[in-house]
């Protein structure tokens, strides 16, 4: 087995019921609704090498969560082959179940109203972990995610950013080859999305681990991958190693400056005022020709500040000048690795 | 139930440690134990003051009003010790978090099931004993013939199998409606009528009593509830027979819904 994940000309479709419009519509839609082919995913193919990190991003309804589906033996698909750990994962399902292991930042796995170390126990039966082998990663994973003091407390009394760690500590308990990591650190404030970060590149580093992470957050791409695959209506539309992408596609950052001036006139190269309203200016910055710091340095000259938020810029803009590079790209292979 | 259709490898020890957990957690929620015992004290104190009424019209024939209240008592302790398991699934269904438990190796089938057993255990135990102390309260006495009450639990524990298994069913048609609780209505509505939850088929119509038992609902309800009035060993056998061949039949229908479902699975929430 030379590749973790292989998926060959994958294509993913749906069968969508169409509402028209009106009461009348609606009526008649009781009786014979059109339907409609969505295509989710299409002629989908790469290949992962065992612990490699992966980011796989595009906007909402770039069909992420569908591939993610279909490798974790979930989801059919309508067309083409894939293997994971040289397995089916739709005809092999039961025994992927066991090599895999998935976090979904929007589900939970946990019982809500019991202690997270109930939850524990009953996944390491669940995944038939042998006791003695059970104790002891569980033994190591409460010191390493700093569980200690959580781990007698409901589930429901956890912060989000508590929660999340007890997630991903359940998610490797069976110490999975792969793991799936579906929008994580949605939510999360800004030091949950970095201990998350932390412990997950930290943990994959250890022992070995493949990621499949998706998410709209460039920061966890940059943090914890090596290579982003980015997907638009479920296609490839750039596969690269993350730090190519930093270097063409995200030179840029978004700075909110909440001023005590009315407002703030920045005259720096590179420098684009994207909105201005009364003590409140958003600024654009192409990092090649101003660092962040030059701008923070050059606003604090024209004014004291009240607050500062230094963002990445949106996924969707990001997939948007990538789209547009494809676009004016006459050969599509060209954004391949 | 054919553990293979659960799943392949099946080991009972994953489920038990499901239900187990699933016991815990409804332990924990002490307002919903005490919101359902509450509710079942003033069904029966309400019905004990009607059939009292009735009963003295001489209406009830030649059962008394305490064998009614009894009665009543039975068969709600049945459908309230019921864990909404229909709810749960299509809550999976429509939130997209079947994906979740999918991806597991355990059957997504099994452990829901195994989790609402755990879960109705809980409500079995507490709603039996609350529910036996208060029939006593409002009766003032036990049934002429008391000993038909031990008969009423093994065919109450049946029944509970074969209401599990039916809410389960209906929960199943969320992966085609989406929402399940027009299907649940309609079953819960013919329970209710069809299995005598207020009063013994006896009082029903010739062609109503017919119709009922044809259907698992009279042995579901009314053969738990019937043991208010008597032993009788005969009846209880039959209606266990009837309670275990409804079980394997609805687990049947079940399972070859579920497999259809999988086969067509759409998962919610992108």
């Amino acid at each position: 087995m030379s590749h973790a994940i292989e998926v060959r000309g994958l294509r993913k479709t749906y069968r969508v019921r169409e509402r028209r419009e009106g009461f009348g519509g609606a009526v008649r839609d009781l009786f014979r609704a059109p339907k409609r082919e969505l295509v989710a995913v299409d002629d989908l193919s790469f290949a992962i090498a065992p612990g490699e990190r992966v980011a796989f991003v595009g906007p909402n309804g770039a069909g992420k969560s569908t591939t993610i589906k279909i490798l974790s033996g979930i989801l059919h698909p309508s067309a083409g082959d894939a293997a994971v750990l040289g397995l089916c994962p739709w005809r092999d399902a039961r025994q992927i179940a066991f090599r895999i292991g998935t976090v979904f930042g929007q589900r939970s796995q946990l019982w809500i109203h019991l202690p997270a170390a109930d939850s524990f126990d009953l996944l390491a039966r669940i995944y038939e972990i042998d006791p003695a082998t059970y104790q002891r990663r569980r033994g190591e994973f409460v010191e390493a995610f700093g569980l200690g003091p959580l781990l007698k407390q409901p589930v429901r009394q956890l912060s989000l950013g508590q929660r999340m760690r007890c997630e991903l500590v359940a998610s490797l308990l069976h110490a999975p080859e792969i793991l799936f990591l579906d929008e994580p650190t949605i939510g999360l404030d800004v030091t949950a999305k970095a201990v998350i970060r932390d412990l997950i590149r930290e943990q994959s580093r250890r022992e070995g681990r493949t990621l499949l992470f998706t998410s709209h957050d460039t920061g966890d791409m940059e943090s914890v991958c090596d290579r982003v695959i980015v997907i638009h209506r479920g296609r490839i539309l750039l596969d690269r190693p993350v730090a190519e992408l930093r270097r063409s596609y995200i030179g840029r950052k978004r700075i909110t400056l909440h001023s005590v001036a009315e407002s703030v006139d920045l005259k720096l190269p590179g420098v684009e005022v994207i909105e201005r309203r009364p003590h409140c200016t958003e600024v654009d910055v192409d990092l090649k020709q101003s660092s962040v710091e030059r701008v923070v340095q050059e606003v604090l000259r024209l004014t004291r500040i009240n607050d500062l938020a230094i963002e990445d810029p949106p996924m969707d803009q990001i997939v948007q000048a990538i789209y547009a590079d494809a676009e004016s790209t006459p050969a599509p292979e060209a954004l391949a690795p | 139930m054919t553990t293979a259709a659960l799943h392949p490898g099946f080991r009972p020890a994953k489920y038990l440690a499901v239900a187990r957990t699933a016991l815990r957690q409804a332990l924990a929620e002490r307002a919903a134990i005490v919101g359902r015992m509450a509710f079942y004290f003033v069904i029966l104190l309400i019905f004990s003051q009607l059939w009292y009424v009735v009963g003295e019209m001489g209406a009830l024939g030649e059962l008394g009003a305490t064998e009614f209240l009894w009665y009543l008592a039975l068969t709600e302790w049945v459908m309230l010790s019921l864990t909404p398991v229909h709810l749960d699934i299509e809550a999976d269904v429509r939130s997209g978090e079947i994906a979740y438990r999918l991806s597991r190796p355990i059957s997504y089938l099994g452990g829901r099931l195994a989790e609402a057993a755990g879960d109705c255990a809980l409500r079995a135990v507490t709603l039996g004993i609350w529910g036996f102390a208060m029939a006593y309260l409002l009766a003032g006495s036990l049934p002429k013939d008391p000993s038909g009450l031990l008969l009423a639990l093994p065919l109450g524990v049946l029944a509970l199998w074969l209401g599990l298994v039916s809410m389960a069913a209906i929960g199943v048609t969320a992966f085609w409606l989406q929402d399940c609780s027009p299907v649940y209505l309609v079953w819960q509505k013919a329970a209710f009528i069809l299995g005598g939850l207020m009063l013994p088929l006896e009082i029903y119509p010739d062609w109503l009593r017919q119709v009922a038992d044809w259907t698992p609902f009279s042995a579901f309800m009314y053969g738990v509830g019937r043991m208010s009035f008597g032993f009788d060993p005969v009846l209880a056998g039959e209606v266990a027979l009837r309670l275990v061949g409804w079980s394997l039949l609805t687990t049947l229908l079940l399972v070859w819904m579920y497999r259809r479902a999988l086969r067509g699975l759409e998962v919610n929430g992108g």
